[in-house]
């Protein structure tokens, strides 16, 4: 089969609006986007087509800027720019309010789930990351307030596999979180973007992060462990590639291919090349979607359990559903 | 510059910076003025401007000033606080003060400086000596510099822990009638007091004690009381205050602690423990090898154990009729999160929690506001392990350890001994005779305070996209 990236659907997810962000549920059943008209959609396969299943609104006053699914699926969280996080529980096909994380003191700009599905972390433009303990209740209590960036904390993602946090941030630095003496500390900066961080990800062994910026680059950090001090260095920058910010990576944690989402409205895979030497990784465009919106491509996120599956969203307001191809 | 002030005040947008895109939007208040009619302002060469009226008459025109009480009345951007902070409130003012005394024939003010005692325990730390031992040789210290009299703040503090205590049983009296009653929280922290008054106002204030804390009781003390006995008059008295915290220079310039028909601040200036320390330095002295001197205070030994501690012992007694030799803390989610409870025959008399740190009173707020908080009395601080532990304490040396020097603080402070304050008759005789010599409304003034919503500012210039 021929290598390159396909359109499967296009969907007019929040017409007249902005799609900001969108998740696959973990079983990759499910699709969330959340958008500037206030709403959370939820898309589920019909045949061969993916269709509106439920739309969650009256949940917040403004904007929804990101959604995380709990790592058992049965709960979303959405990050709103009306200060609160909105923790929704599934019931049979439905979705209902549950609780209202309340304490940033403006914009929340992003929400995750850590694997072990009792921690939540938020950030908002209030500089701060905050640390939520979920009890078998369903009550949620902050566990820490870390004030370690100086500026707009935009994205926030967990280690796949330990409570290990990391964020990215308008202050160009990314930080990484350990729990020390029943409090949280920033263990370890990561410099080296010259702009914004918009997001970053974690590989599936969590080894390495990637990030991307208004810097048009990407980065490799990898870990190097250490005594005490957390230590990650930057081991590949991918410059030359995106002509505007990019504003999201994703890399599948299934195939290891990363995808970008940027702000020249296109979509790009890139591939790792077999090396020797892990320290100097390379990697290739593996494909790319020019015209893939017509507006800024704002998320990108690969189906956690169909290999190739991916999905986009954009500032037109619409969702592309992607089937990426390897080469043979 | 890293922020000075506690997590939580910056949390309020307190050390948001002014971006070039932004500027001050606080409203300057103007003076109008009858008569004026048609005239011109023409700019002179040292940068004043002056007003030229049509007859050729000039005038120099007042510069519109941002005051830190200004800022703090805002809820737009405060930035400019911290540069406002240094200029108003700082080591370098009380020098100038002092300076002026020598110097100048007229003007003279009687310096007074009321030491906090977590002050003491961090430059007891610092300089390897008791807390009591730090207390002494700093008033030799001040002293030297032309200070005329140093006082400790436990002694206020003392009435502070008299008052809540009183506070506390009437309130708990009346929680039938008042659903806004219980939980008293405590009110000594001034950087919770901030963060409570701009994102939480109405629904948490009332909820907030009256009752002074210990620098401005002392502030009244000093200035109602004490300028009685020396005859003085509030403005000839300059008053500093040495705290853990620089949240507290704050606390000091509102204008619920300005006298207005004195025109004078109860508290004119606060310097913190780490400032101490810098003065020290500046002049090349160590407290290690400086003479001991006795503090002038109508010192009565008080000066550890919180609010929780002192107003739980005394409501059991009071409310309930049990002695409470010992307390037992529960410790919740954290180490800055304890319970105590009053329990009898399974039933709980009092629930009392202390909440230090920004992330225990969030927890703490949104309880509330769900309707499931226990509590009947919460001691709340906005620093972590509390006041010994401000931002304004002694900062640790090179290779130090915060964690162990935030122990050995602890320690000092603790070996300190203490008096409940009930029992304290000097100060308990001072503050009943006080009390029923100024009469019951004057007391409240005196004792008490008061707190404000500040409005959250919806207008388009302090938009952020």
């Amino acid at each position: 089969m021929k290598e390159g990236l396909f359109l499967v659907q296009k969907l007019s997810a929040h017409p007249d609006s902005r799609c900001w962000f969108v998740a696959w549920s973990p079983s990759g059943t499910l699709l969330a986007s959340c958008g500037g008209d206030k709403a959370i959609r939820i898309w589920g396969r019909e045949g061969d087509s993916w269709v509106c299943k439920n739309v969650l609104q009256d949940g917040h006053q403004r904007t929804v800027r990101k959604l995380a699914w709990s790592p058992c699926g049965n709960y979303l969280a959405s990050a709103s720019f009306d200060a609160t996080t909105c923790i929704w529980k599934k019931k049979n096909d439905d979705f209902e309010s549950l609780t209202v994380l309340e304490g940033h003191e403006n914009e929340v700009k992003c929400v995750a789930w850590a694997p072990s599905g009792n921690l939540l972390a938020t950030c908002s433009r209030d500089k701060s990351v905050w640390v939520w303990e979920v009890d078998e209740e369903d009550e949620y209590e902050c566990v820490t307030v870390v004030n370690s960036h100086t500026q707009d904390v935009k994205h926030v993602v967990w280690h796949p596999s330990q409570e290990l946090l990391a964020s990215a941030s308008y202050d160009n630095n990314i930080c990484i979180y350990k729990e020390e003496d029943d409090d949280w500390e920033c263990r370890a900066t990561l410099k080296g973007h010259t702009s914004t961080v918009w997001s970053l990800c974690f590989d599936a062994a969590g080894q390495r992060i990637a990030s991307c910026s208004d810097d048009r680059t990407v980065k490799i950090w990898k870990e190097y462990p250490g005594e005490r001090e957390l230590s990650w260095k930057c081991v590949c920058t991918l410059s030359g590639y995106h002509g505007r910010t990019v504003y999201d990576i994703d890399w599948c944690c299934l195939t290891g291919y990363l995808a970008t989402a940027c702000g020249d409205d296109t979509v790009r895979v890139f591939k790792e090349e077999q090396t020797t030497d892990p320290d100097q990784p390379v990697f290739s465009l593996a494909a790319k979607a020019t015209k893939a919106h017509s507006q800024d491509v704002n998320c990108i996120s690969w189906n956690p359990k169909e290999a190739g599956l991916l999905a986009s969203c954009s500032d037109d307001g619409e969702i592309a559903i992607w089937s990426f191809h390897e080469g043979n | 510059m890293a922020s000075q002030f506690s997590g939580v005040l910056q949390l309020t947008d307190l050390d948001d910076f002014i971006t070039p895109s932004q500027e001050c939007v606080k409203p300057v208040k103007v003076e109008k003025k009858q008569g004026g009619s048609v005239a011109k302002i023409q700019i002179e060469d040292d940068g004043s401007y002056v007003q030229i009226n049509q007859d050729g008459g000039k005038k120099k025109l007042e510069k519109a000033k941002i005051t830190l009480n200004d800022c703090l009345a805002c809820s737009g951007c405060i930035t400019s606080a911290e540069s406002v902070l240094i200029t108003q409130q700082s080591h370098e003012e009380l020098l100038k003060v002092l300076q002026n005394n020598k110097t100048s024939g007229t003007e003279k003010k009687v310096v007074v400086v009321s030491v906090s005692p977590q002050s003491r325990a961090s430059l007891a730390a610092h300089y390897d000596l008791s807390s009591t031992e730090a207390g002494r040789r700093l008033t030799s210290f001040f002293k030297g510099l032309g200070v005329h009299h140093v006082f400790d703040t436990s002694f206020s503090r003392t009435f502070s822990l008299l008052e809540s205590q009183r506070e506390f049983v009437e309130r708990f009296q009346r929680k039938e009638q008042d659903n806004k009653s219980l939980p008293m929280m405590t009110s000594a922290c001034p950087g919770w007091i901030c963060y409570a008054e701009k994102t939480h106002g109405e629904f948490i204030l009332p909820y907030i004690s009256t009752t002074r804390s210990p620098q401005q009781m002392m502030g009244s003390l000093v200035k109602g009381y004490f300028v009685e006995q020396q005859g003085l008059s509030p403005q000839q008295i300059y008053h500093v205050a040495v705290m853990p915290c620089f949240d507290k220079k704050l606390e000091a310039s509102r204008s619920d602690f300005y006298m207005n028909k004195e025109e004078t601040r109860e508290v004119d200036c606060v310097i913190t423990s780490g400032e101490v320390q810098k003065m020290l330095e500046e002049k090349n002295v160590s407290l290690s090898n400086m003479e001991p001197a006795p503090l002038d205070t109508i010192h009565a030994g008080s000066g550890s154990g919180g609010y929780l501690h002192h107003v739980f012992t005394y409501a059991a007694r009071h409310l309930f009729g049990e002695e409470v030799k010992e307390l037992t803390y529960k410790i919740l989610r954290n180490k800055d999160f304890q319970e105590v409870t009053l329990e009898k025959d399974g039933v709980v008399l009092l629930c009392f929690a202390s909440t230090y740190g920004f992330r225990n009173i969030q927890n703490l707020v949104q309880k509330l506001k769900r309707g499931k908080s226990p509590y009947h009395f919460v001691e709340v601080m906005a620093c972590p392990s509390g006041c010994l532990n401000g931002g304004g304490q002694v900062k640790p040396s090179p290779g130090q350890n915060p964690k162990e020097l935030l122990r050995k603080v602890e320690e000092l402070y603790k070996a300190e001994r203490s008096l409940l304050p009930e029992d304290d008759s000097r100060v308990a005789e001072l503050y009943q005779s006080w009390l029923h010599s100024v009469g019951e409304e004057r007391a409240r003034e005196l004792l008490h305070t008061g707190y404000h919503t500040v409005e959250k500012m919806t207008n388009g210039l302090v938009m952020k996209w």
